[in-house]
């Protein structure tokens, strides 16, 4: 089913529902796969007619869109008026917004600027029973009522269908610059990484691969990549303070972004049967994570979220006392350590679904 | 009333840690909002497991409960408007851990905004929420309210610097969410706490982000002529790109107001000024500030003066920060309002906001957080003069209306407390609503924690009684 109004979304998840189905929710179906894919739906309910700009007032920083645009549209209508939302979700020419948001996808931006819950404003969500939910608006400051928006950005669907989703935006940057050290051994690199981040620099990026994944984006050995934006006078700054650097500017800096981002995607284009392990550790912690995991690592090393790429047959397991997750390939029990809040996650997910009729299965196996 | 047995109980494990006396009572009846109403008991836990306690007792006899931090809410949030018990974080006030290396902290509740930052200021860090009471609120409170400040509009509020917290259930259960590290599956419960006004969960713990402080700071004084162009200044500065750490707007009666009570140097003849920060590496900061100006010059700014030294900074933050002791000093009364419109609506919604006052014969002055549209009209009033109050929160209510009519909401950062209850209503559809509903009786089925507030259920809970909103003593 492709509804193409958002009342049409609620019948569609109502007569559903009445008949018990289970309900596969798709935007692009880019992402099938993470988490957890779950079992197979009765049906499925696609967004991707829902690709409406609803409101965009450059001068507010603000827009609205239907769940279903596609994230390079957006994007290519927003750099238009030069301004971004950076969020940098990978499968970037095919997800759809909705999509990003519910998988919380993210990017090597995050650094500066956060993730989908720093840039979501406000969203309309209908869950099965077809209830039509408002939560934010468009302004960008706002706390009136529960801010529910958080529990729909990485959900996996399993909680409501995004009918809409408001951002507020960022001005592009005049330029940018990327600054790469690379060396044989991790020290110097975590080492220079523990510089920047205590100096007064404010790189938006700031991520760090290992040989196995550098080589696979054209780089060498341990690497840590260092974006900067602004005027010529301030990365004529970063290149003072970050000598000793390769520096990429222009197209061939985009083409190292942008293998960076679609690194799951090609990782997982090249071997489908990989997995994908995420970490979350602290700042300090990123160290022991990328050094112990086998295959490539990339690590959002300013933010302490490490991506292990696991060739098929592995046999490698993350040490219990991580917090991590399989975000591909991880089956029925993708989600490792779960803490004393699952019960209440469950009981969140009883409340709005209470047949466990979305997405079945999608949530890390969990529910 | 508690219950003697109940009451036994409740001392007992708060250590006997309480207050009880009416005169007491008298302390913990209001916040700075408008409402009030007495407790029977104020405990004074000083662990989770002791509030965990508490919370089974309340439960067993059915008593209202609710947390408080240091009473400097604007909504009414900490107000006991069903009698019962207060739970006070005072004693919850210790900084646990800092850890640098990460951009982390851990604190109990009860720690006072500033006291977070003083602590890792020597070393180079901050905690970015900023609200103007942050010498006297805690970040309990913070967290409940979901705080904002003039710097949340380049570093975001307190949501965004909140990556754990360890919540105590109206059940007694102990859980903990989200943690020092980001991206942690699980739904975001953090985030749905984080805001829900202690109507959900007591937080007992909470984990935040630090940030490096940057490297320069200036700190700039637009002068104007007339309100309009001040309030233009501010989309103008958007649509060129700018993005600074503050932007903040004091009208020509509050610039009065406060240059009285504090000579920070602010013009007293002008129609409006706006007080723009940018921070940053500095020659993003020497290039912004020439760019300001040009923003400035093409709204006609009257003055443009950039703060010389740190002395001159402080001065105009000053200014800034202790405008509520200012208006003290002209009227006796006054009630601040918290709305938000897009950025673009500024100047119509201060002439809406001025419309709205000669109508009432009201004199209402504004001094906001003009960079992200957060309006704070101060509604000057007497309550000596009979119905002077209901007209100070009938102009308010057409203030809040008009915000949503361009788009707008009816709290920034203030918080719906008991004081917009019934307001909700104007800003939400009844799904969105019930889906608010049905989630707080998730965390809380028997409607026992901070009852009357957030939710509209029917009915306003007190009367609402004519007494000072702040007086000079509870002055930050
Ligand atoms: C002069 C002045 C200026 C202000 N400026 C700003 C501003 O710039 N920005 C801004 O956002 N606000 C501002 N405020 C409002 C107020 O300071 C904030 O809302 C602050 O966050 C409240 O903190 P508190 O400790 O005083 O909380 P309280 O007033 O004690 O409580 C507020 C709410 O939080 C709940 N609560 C407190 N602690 C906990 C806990 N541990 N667990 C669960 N619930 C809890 C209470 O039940 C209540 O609902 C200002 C207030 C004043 C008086």
């Amino acid at each position: 089913m492709t509804p193409t109004t958002p009342q049409e979304l609620a019948g569609s998840l109502r007569a559903a529902a009445e008949k018990k189905q289970t309900i596969g929710l798709r935007g692009a179906s880019t992402k099938r796969r993470m988490a957890a894919a779950g079992r197979e739906p009765a049906i499925a309910i696609s967004t991707t007619s829902l690709n409406q700009i609803l409101q965009y007032e450059p001068k507010d920083l603000t827009i609205s869109v239907q769940a279903g645009l596609r994230w390079a549209d957006l994007r290519a209508l927003l750099a238009a008026n030069r301004q971004m939302i950076p969020l940098d979700p990978p499968y970037a020419q095919q997800a759809t917004v909705g999509g990003v948001v519910a998988a919380n996808t993210s990017g090597p931006r995050r650094r500066w600027f956060g993730t989908a819950r720093d840039l979501v404003i406000g969203m309309t969500f209908i869950p099965i029973d077809g209830l039509a939910v408002q939560t934010g608006g468009m302004v960008v400051k706002n706390v009136a009522g529960l801010d529910m928006g958080k529990l729909l950005i990485g959900s996996m669907g399993t909680l409501a269908a995004i009918a809409s989703v408001n951002f507020k935006l960022a001005p592009l940057p005049e330029a940018t610059r990327t600054f790469v050290f690379s060396d044989r051994n991790p020290e110097p690199v975590f080492a220079r990484r523990d510089e920047i981040l205590k100096s007064v620099l404010q790189p938006s990026s700031l991520d760090l691969v290992n040989p196995a994944a550098a080589a696979k984006i054209g780089i060498d050995g341990w690497s840590l990549l260092v974006r900067a934006g602004g005027s010529q006078r301030v990365l004529d700054r970063y290149s003072r303070e970050l000598p000793a650097a390769q520096v990429c500017e222009g197209p061939a800096e985009s083409k190292l972004w942008e293998s960076i981002e679609e690194f799951t995607p090609s990782y997982l284009a090249e071997f489908p049967a990989a997995r994908v392990v995420r970490v979350s550790s602290t700042l300090r912690e990123v160290r022991a994570v990328a050094g112990t995991l086998p295959g490539p690592v990339v690590s959002r090393a300013g933010n302490g979220v490490t991506y292990g790429y696991l060739p098929p047959e592995t046999r490698w397991s993350p040490p219990a006392e991580w917090q991590a997750c399989y975000e591909y390939g991880g089956g029925d029990d993708a989600w490792l350590n779960s803490g004393d809040d699952l019960p209440l996650m469950r009981r969140v997910k009883q409340m709005l679904d209470p047949d466990g009729l979305l997405n079945p299965g999608r949530y890390y196996g969990r529910f | 009333m508690i219950p003697a047995d109940a009451k036994r109980k409740l001392t007992e494990i708060a250590g006997n840690a309480f207050l009880d006396r009416p005169e007491d009572m008298r302390l913990y009846e209001y916040d700075g909002g408008v409402d009030k109403a007495l407790p029977e008991i104020v405990l004074f836990p000083e662990t989770a497991a002791q509030i965990a306690a508490i919370l089974r007792v309340a439960l067993d006899h059915r008593i209202p409960l609710l947390g408080r931090g240091a009473g400097t809410g604007l909504s009414g949030g900490a107000i006991p408007c069903r009698g019962g018990i207060v739970v006070s974080f005072a004693r919850m006030n210790r900084i646990l851990e800092i850890d640098l290396d990460n951009e982390r902290a851990v604190v109990e509740p009860g720690v006072v905004n500033l006291d977070l930052t003083l602590a890792v200021q020597g070393r180079k860090y901050f905690f970015a929420p900023d609200p103007s009471s942050q010498r006297a609120c805690t970040i309990g409170g913070n967290v409940a309210e979901n705080a904002g400040g003039p710097h949340t509009l380049a570093y975001g509020v307190t949501t965004n610097h909140v990556l754990g917290l360890e919540a105590v259930l109206p059940d007694g259960a102990i859980v903990h969410t989200g943690g020092m590290g980001q991206d942690h599956p699980g739904l975001d419960l953090t985030g749905l706490l984080t805001g829900s006004e202690g109507t959900m969960a007591l937080i007992t713990k909470v984990t935040v982000r630090l940030m490096r402080q940057p490297e320069a700071v200036k700190t700039i004084l637009a002068i104007y002529d007339t309100v309009d162009d001040c309030a233009n200044t501010v989309s103008e500065i958007t649509a060129r790109a700018i993005t600074p750490a503050a932007v903040e707007m004091l009208d020509g009666v509050m610039l009065r107001m406060v240059e009285e009570a504090t000579h920070a140097g602010y013009p007293m003849d002008a129609a409006a000024v706006l007080l723009i920060e940018l921070e940053g590496l500095q020659e993003a900061v020497e290039e912004q500030v020439e760019q300001v100006r040009d923003a400035c010059a093409a709204c006609h700014a009257r003055e443009f003066r950039i703060a010389r030294h740190a002395q001159e900074r402080e001065l105009l933050w000053k200014g800034r920060k202790n405008a509520f002791g200012a208006i003290g000093r002209v009227s006796p009364f006054y009630y601040v309002q918290d709305g938000v419109v897009p950025r673009t609506q500024i100047a119509p919604t201060l002439r809406a906001i001025g419309g709205i006052g000669s109508r009432c014969g009201l004199t209402i002055s504004n001094i906001f957080h003009a960079g992200d549209g957060n309006m704070h009209p101060i509604i000057l009033f007497d309550a000596r003069k009979p119905g002077d109050l209901k007209k100070a929160q009938r102009a308010g209510e057409d203030i809040l209306d008009h915000c949503i009519s361009v788009g707008g909401s009816i709290t920034g950062e203030h918080g719906i407390g008991m004081e917009k209850v019934e307001l909700m209503r104007h800003l939400y559809s009844e799904e969105s609503l019930e889906m608010m509903r049905r989630l707080k009786s998730l965390f809380d089925p028997d409607g026992m924690l901070n009852p009357g507030k957030l939710l509209p259920t029917g009915k306003g809970c007190t009367e609402i009684r004519q007494l000072p909103l702040v007086n000079e003593k509870t002055m930050l």
